[in-house]
């Protein structure tokens, strides 16, 4: 997947992105970092197709994303958010179920054995029938996560998936996508904490006022004068035993 | 659907029959089932004629009138994502009302009248409930479907002062040819619901998140909206307004058989025929020979259902999780 010219502007704001271009290597995993404000989100929605490109275009396999009907884009990109609504109860079966939609007529059901391979990977077997409403937050995100692999998308977009997950979910989150991208997924997902975008990815997107000001692997962006920059407060990299470097936010 | 959705299938199957058949029995002349059945083989006689004439056609319309008031309310409310949303508090039926008197007045020689001009009066209000910012906001959507309700019985009370015919909502006096016009919409629109049953479904998720997974989720609102509005006015438009049936009826059915709208909306087809042949029975026996119309009775049970599912329940933010 690859931005080519990108911009897009929110009416009556001056937020957006202004002329983005730059890969999401294939089978990585690809997070974009920057301070608030830079457009992280707007990208991803972008990435989406929920948000139209106003100039430029995103091109996913050298077919401009555009030009997919919806079907075809929800075979091909899928996309977890922060928070997930429901307006009523359902099943994780159901949820999961509903990654299957891309892949069948509307007044079709979805066939069970389609679901149970998505329910077993996630280690959701036995909640199954239960009300996603009564899940942890945890088991919740696996679930959400479940349904967005049912797609079998070759891109997925993830926005800020560690938010509601204590460190252990973090932790199994992140070796889970690795071990997708492993197998061809392309992953690309929004973080805040900038230590875990250094640690868990193959490619960096930075981003700061709507513009890409840098991209490259996590040794070509541990750079303090360019975070610093970036982030608008002095940064230092020190390095930790067992650890490796860690990017610590100086005060003032 | 919950561990005893069989038995409450089974519960309102079982009061369906046994209230059809009080429903032949009584009225003005108690006939007893000994009388039923030797009228049955005498189509000569005045039970005979009380019986097919009378009792039949006015049971039949009210079971199909109740089964359909109770879809149209499941489906808007599944569209709307709003547990107390129906085509009568939303001021779809009192659209219907008003333009059914119109027509009555302006075009008497159009053939299929009072449907087709029912059906344009749903149109309209579902045109204004759904053109601005209701369709986001729960309390808009209700604040503004009231009033559109309360503007609509308004020009129909207008209009009707110097008219001698208005609805009064009541099965009595229903002929058989009612009877079929009832039936045959009836059917058709019910069987459409049974089969989109899924779609319901569907939409207790997010429109981002189904447009994620390629649902073209305005042809799937759009779609179970004319479907919920045309059962409710093709009731309007032969028997008029009976409120409160959609509201009561589906929330009774997700606490009892669950909340997967495939069993939902068969059950509400079933328990709102048995509610609306309940209601106008009670409605026409209990102060024979004079007789409570089943708006009437449905106003008295189902007003109070509102304010309690209202004052307790889960609300207009009701069916969202988090």
């Amino acid at each position: 997947m690859e931005c080519q010219h990108v911009s897009y502007q929110y009416p009556r704001q001056t937020r957006g992105l202004s002329d983005l271009t730059g890969v999401f290597p294939p089978g990585q995993v690809t997070t974009i970092i920057g301070p608030n404000g830079a457009g992280k989100s707007t990208l991803l929605q972008l990435l989406a197709r929920r948000l139209p490109a106003q100039a430029g275009q995103v091109v996913l396999n050298e077919q401009p994303l555009d030009q997919l009907t919806t079907k075809q884009l929800a075979q091909q990109v899928a996309m977890v958010t922060q928070h997930h609504q429901l307006y009523d109860e359902l099943t994780v079966r159901e949820v999961v179920a509903t990654g299957r939609l891309p892949y069948h007529g509307l007044l079709q059901a979805v066939p069970a054995n389609e679901v149970t391979p998505y329910l077993e990977m996630a280690g959701l077997t036995s909640l199954a029938d239960e009300l996603i409403q009564d899940l942890s937050g945890g088991q919740q995100q696996r679930a959400w996560l479940a349904a967005a692999l049912a797609q079998e998308p070759a891109v997925l977009l993830l926005d800020e998936p560690t938010t509601y997950l204590d460190v252990h979910y973090q932790q199994q989150l992140m070796t889970q996508l690795r071990q997708l991208a492993a197998r061809g997924l392309t992953v690309i997902q929004v973080l805040h904490d900038i230590n875990q975008a250094f640690r868990v990815s193959d490619w960096l997107w930075l981003l700061q006022d709507g513009q890409l000001v840098a991209s490259g692997t996590p040794d070509d962006l541990r750079d303090a004068a360019l975070l610093g920059r970036t982030f608008a407060t002095p940064i230092e990299i020190v390095t930790v035993p067992h650890l490796g470097p860690y990017i610590v936010q100086l005060p003032d | 659907m919950t561990k005893h959705a069989g038995w409450w299938y089974g519960g309102v199957i079982a009061l369906l029959v046994l209230t059809s058949l009080i429903a032949l029995m009584a009225g003005t002349t108690w006939l007893g089932l000994p009388q039923v059945t030797w009228a049955v083989s005498h189509p000569a006689s005045r039970a005979f004629v009380t019986i097919f004439s009378l009792r039949l056609p006015r049971i039949l319309s009210s079971l199909i009138c109740g089964g359909s008031l109770a879809v149209a309310g499941a489906l808007f409310q599944a569209v709307f994502r709003n547990p107390i949303a129906d085509p009568s508090i939303l001021g779809i039926s009192s659209a219907a009302d008003f333009f059914k008197l119109g027509g009555a007045i302006l075009l008497p020689w159009l053939p299929g009248r009072n449907w087709l001009m029912a059906l344009v009066g749903g149109l309209i209000a579902l045109t204004i409930l759904t053109s601005g910012r209701a369709l986001t906001d729960p309390y808009r959507l209700i604040i503004v479907g009231v009033a559109l309700d309360a503007t609509f019985v308004g020009l129909q009370q207008l209009l009707s002062s110097g008219a001698a015919a208005v609805s009064h909502s009541t099965f009595n006096g229903l002929t058989w040819s009612d009877t079929a016009t009832l039936l045959g919409l009836g059917v058709l629109g019910l069987v459409v619901a049974l089969i989109l049953a899924p779609w319901a479904n569907y939409l207790k998720l997010t429109d981002s998140a189904l447009k994620n997974v390629g649902v073209p989720v305005n042809v799937l609102r759009w779609t179970l909206l004319l479907l919920g509005m045309y059962l409710a006015v093709s009731v309007t438009a032969v028997v008029g307004t009976i409120p409160f049936v959609g509201i009561v009826i589906p929330n009774v059915a997700r606490r009892l058989v669950g909340h997967d709208y495939q069993t939902v909306l068969p059950f509400s087809m079933l328990a709102g025929a048995w509610l609306m042949l309940a209601a106008d029975t009670l409605g026409r026996t209990v102060i024979v020979p004079s007789e409570i119309s089943a708006a009437t009775m449905m106003a008295v049970i189902g007003g109070p259902f509102v304010i309690i599912l209202l004052q307790r329940g889960r609300g207009f933010h009701g069916m969202s999780t988090r």
